[in-house]
């Protein structure tokens, strides 16, 4: 699409994901059994036509460094254009806070000549702990028609998140009040932070920001400015899940052995594209059962996986049973161990007749290259 | 920029004897394995022995190959000098340009792009074979024996000497005569259709080759047969792994079946990784109904029945209460509920609709008769409906003899 451009801030913001994100920053945890949580918005913006993307870096990211490349992978290896990544050392200002920005707009600041190269007219900005399969063409379509100064995505679903933004609609959908922390969220939106705009706008917003110190997109400008800016709600009530817990990140993950929520989050129309690893088809041994799971190519099946979400590379030795489990890639289950709902990282090897139990409410995590 | 060594893939063939399969692609571009199409075998014994050039024929049937191959990058082989080419047949100047008329003639007629690379070597290569090879050490052995043209050959049992073309050896492994599918073989080394040569002597054989109007150019008929007459130096290069032509619907398969017992063709062993160029695809989904037994599933799967001793490709769906054994399906099957499918190879995108019947065990008819039973790729069978074994339908439903 000629006329938006992207732009994915990577967080270390949201960190109650445990173990996860030892090594790792949420927008590259593992996901879905072949993705990392960022390729579910990179996928969406490369789907709805945007041919440039930046994306903010923060903290430690040389996990998301390793995954995003040049882009291929998402068609945005070009010459022209395609993937950015933007390290906040870029500039002055975020030198002082040790290269970590404490807010978008500080971060957007940090990056502003970035900003003002952008070919583009107006500008999407998303997080990138968010799973969604959103035709954005169409968000962008409805930020043009309404002629509003920013448009922001945000669903009725009121399920609890950490750290969430709120919104108070109007009856024409135009946003009146923007809330965090919000206890009581009755009768609100929760924001999906996916905002358009125009570049023009972003830069003079960045100005002002920079210039009074103020470095939050939510507290500078959404709460602020309501009254003297025309911000429109979109509201996306299909899927979307914002991973910012262990508790949701497994409760999110599990959802996915239900077919309605795959059909909407793996729509045969807007691919989901993630790093290509090399693997043979999975084999499922005569000794093997496999019932209820999600499984990516490349794994050895050769005990019992029930409810489970198998990543690449995966082995499950003979009599190994492994229920309600989220292993990823090249996780090996030795003969005869047990586990129940254990979230098994990377490498993870876990020796034989070992038995490991989690619990639905409180999975048990196994830090990435750990051997039990 | 001058190469050592230079691959040329032989992909323009038909493989008639694939039938309903290659009806709309060629041979190479035919899936194999749950992710494979047969050509990324060459491809990526290339890409692993470090040969980085590929000039690819194509003649039969090459938009769908000529797309999979793109730039390459799957295999390593987009690369600023050398990587893959396509080189289909070209307008020459006057009225000279013509088919490939032989596979001798193919590379005849490329002798500008080889040339182009100056190589010492060049190894020919058909896409119709499933095998991991190193062809590096084919080539070392080639230059320390001195040699003019390596076959590589493969030990066969005696009694299936005679379907192959057989190379006798002296002591030393010089080839001293070629016997084509021989009544009497006088040796059980079988040719594997892999050849290196010194370019030089094969220019120089590919040039006369051309100026003798009897002959069919063909490299198996003609060109080794001439090597040999003229007391070139010959040595076949013996080769133990797994290797299969797959270029009869009985042979591949036999090979997809061989994959599954993971044992000299074990794919998920990733020493030396075969690339491929695959769709985005979710993981696949194994329900709640569903019982998979010694059988390969692939993203994209979506599997509610029973599946037994098959291949399953991505983006094939087995409904609950559907049963798959012994069976090939490729990308983007579908066995509707109650539907049975057994020792059968599905094309690309086949619908095989509720309660529908397709093939079936060498017992459960005439042993004479039986055989695989083959759905061509977009081809459909109707609810209930029962399609014997070792019968062939195409697209639109008609059957099709062998």
């Amino acid at each position: 699409m000629k006329g938006l451009h992207g732009i994915i801030f990577s967080y270390e913001k949201h960190n109650d994901l445990r173990e996860l994100t030892d090594h790792r920053m949420p927008a590259s945890v593992p996901f879905a059994g072949r993705y990392r949580i960022i390729d579910f918005i990179l996928s969406g913006m490369v789907n709805a036509g945007i041919t440039d993307v930046g994306v903010v870096l923060h903290g430690n990211y040389q996990s998301l460094l390793d995954h995003l490349g040049t882009g291929k992978d998402w068609d945005l290896s070009r010459s022209h254009g395609g993937l950015r990544l933007l390290p906040p050392f870029a500039s002055e200002q975020v030198r002082g806070s040790n290269g970590r920005f404490r807010g978008k707009m500080e971060a957007l600041a940090g990056v502003r000549s970035y900003l003002e190269g952008i070919r583009q007219t107006h500008v999407v900005l998303a997080d990138s702990d968010l799973i969604i399969n959103i035709p954005l063409q169409d968000v962008y379509q409805a930020h043009m028609d309404s002629g509003a100064d920013i448009t922001a995505v945000c669903t009725s679903d009121l399920t609890e998140t950490e750290d969430a933004t709120y919104f108070r609609l109007d009856g024409e959908g135009r946003v009146k009040e923007t809330l965090f922390p919000l206890n009581n969220p009755a009768g609100c939106h929760r924001a999906l932070e996916i905002y358009i705009l125009s570049k023009q706008l972003l830069l003079e917003l960045v100005d002002e920001c920079m210039s009074q110190d103020k470095v939050s997109l939510r507290g500078a400008v959404l709460q602020a400015k309501a009254g003297s800016l025309h911000i429109q709600s979109y509201v996306w009530d299909g899927y979307a899940a914002q991973v910012r817990t262990l508790k949701s990140y497994y409760l999110r993950s599990m959802e996915l052995l239900d077919p309605a929520i795959r059909r909407e989050i793996f729509h045969p129309q807007r691919p989901i594209h993630t790093k290509e690893r090399n693997e043979a088809s999975t084999y499922i041994d005569p000794a093997g059962t496999c019932c209820n799971c999600l499984v990516a190519d490349g794994c050895t099946i050769e005990g019992t996986v029930e409810n489970s979400i198998l990543f690449r590379g995966v082995s499950v030795a003979k009599g190994a049973e492994v229920k309600n489990c989220i292993l990823m890639q090249d996780v090996v289950i030795s003969r005869d161990a047990v586990l129940h709902h254990v979230i098994a990282d990377k490498n993870v090897a876990i020796m034989d007749s070992r038995t490991l139990m989690g619990h639905d409410k409180y999975p048990m995590v196994i830090a990435k290259d750990s051997k039990v | 920029m001058k190469k050592e060594c230079i691959a040329m893939l032989l992909a323009g063939g038909q493989g008639s004897r694939l039938y309903v399969l290659t009806s709309n692609v060629a041979k190479p571009a035919v899936p194999f394995g749950g992710k494979y199409r047969i050509i990324d075998f060459p491809l990526s014994n290339c890409t692993n022995s470090g040969i980085d050039t590929v000039g690819v024929l194509t003649q039969y049937k090459p938009l769908e190959l000529n797309s999979y191959i793109g730039s390459g990058q799957p295999w390593d082989l987009d690369r600023m000098d050398g990587g893959v080419h396509i080189l289909p047949p070209y307008m020459q100047e006057g009225d000279k340009g013509t088919w490939y008329k032989g596979t001798a003639n193919a590379i005849y007629q490329n002798i500008g792009f080889v040339d182009m690379y100056d190589p010492d070597y060049v190894v020919i290569l058909s896409g119709d074979h499933i095998y991991k090879m190193n062809y590096g050490k084919m080539v070392e052995a080639h230059k320390k024996a001195g040699a003019a043209c390596t076959i590589s050959v493969l030990e066969v049992p005696w009694s299936e000497a005679p379907r192959f073309g057989i190379m006798a050896v002296d002591e030393e492994d010089n080839i001293v005569e070629f016997q084509e599918k021989p009544k009497e073989p006088k040796s059980n080394l079988a040719s594997m259709g892999i050849y290196v040569f010194s370019w030089k002597k094969l220019r120089e054989y590919l040039v006369n080759d051309e100026a003798d109007p009897n002959s069919s150019n063909d490299f198996g008929k003609n060109i080794i047969p001439n090597f040999l007459a003229a007391g070139e130096k010959m040595i076949a290069y013996r080769f133990d792994g797994y290797w299969k032509d797959v270029g009869t619907l009985e042979s591949l398969w036999d090979a997809n079946m061989d994959m599954l017992s993971r044992g000299d063709l074990d794919l998920l062993e990733d020493s030396w990784p075969i690339y491929a160029r695959l769709p985005s695809e979710p993981p696949a989904f194994i329900g709640k109904s569903a019982l998979v037994e010694h059988s390969v599933v692939t993203q994209g799967c979506e599997i509610s029945g029973t599946v037994l001793n098959s291949v399953l490709s991505h983006g094939a769906r087995v409904e609950e209460g559907a049963e798959v054994s012994y069976s090939v399906l490729m990308p983007g099957v579908t066995v509707k509920r109650g539907a049975v499918v057994r020792y059968a190879i599905l094309g690309e995108n086949c619908q095989v609709e509720a309660g529908a019947m397709v093939g079936g065990s060498p017992e459960s008819c005439d042993p004479d008769k039986w055989g695989v039973t083959v759905l061509g790729p977009g081809a459909s069978v109707g609810p209930g409906e029962t399609i014997a074994p070792n019968s062939m339908l195409n697209r639109d439903h008609k059957e099709v003899s062998r």
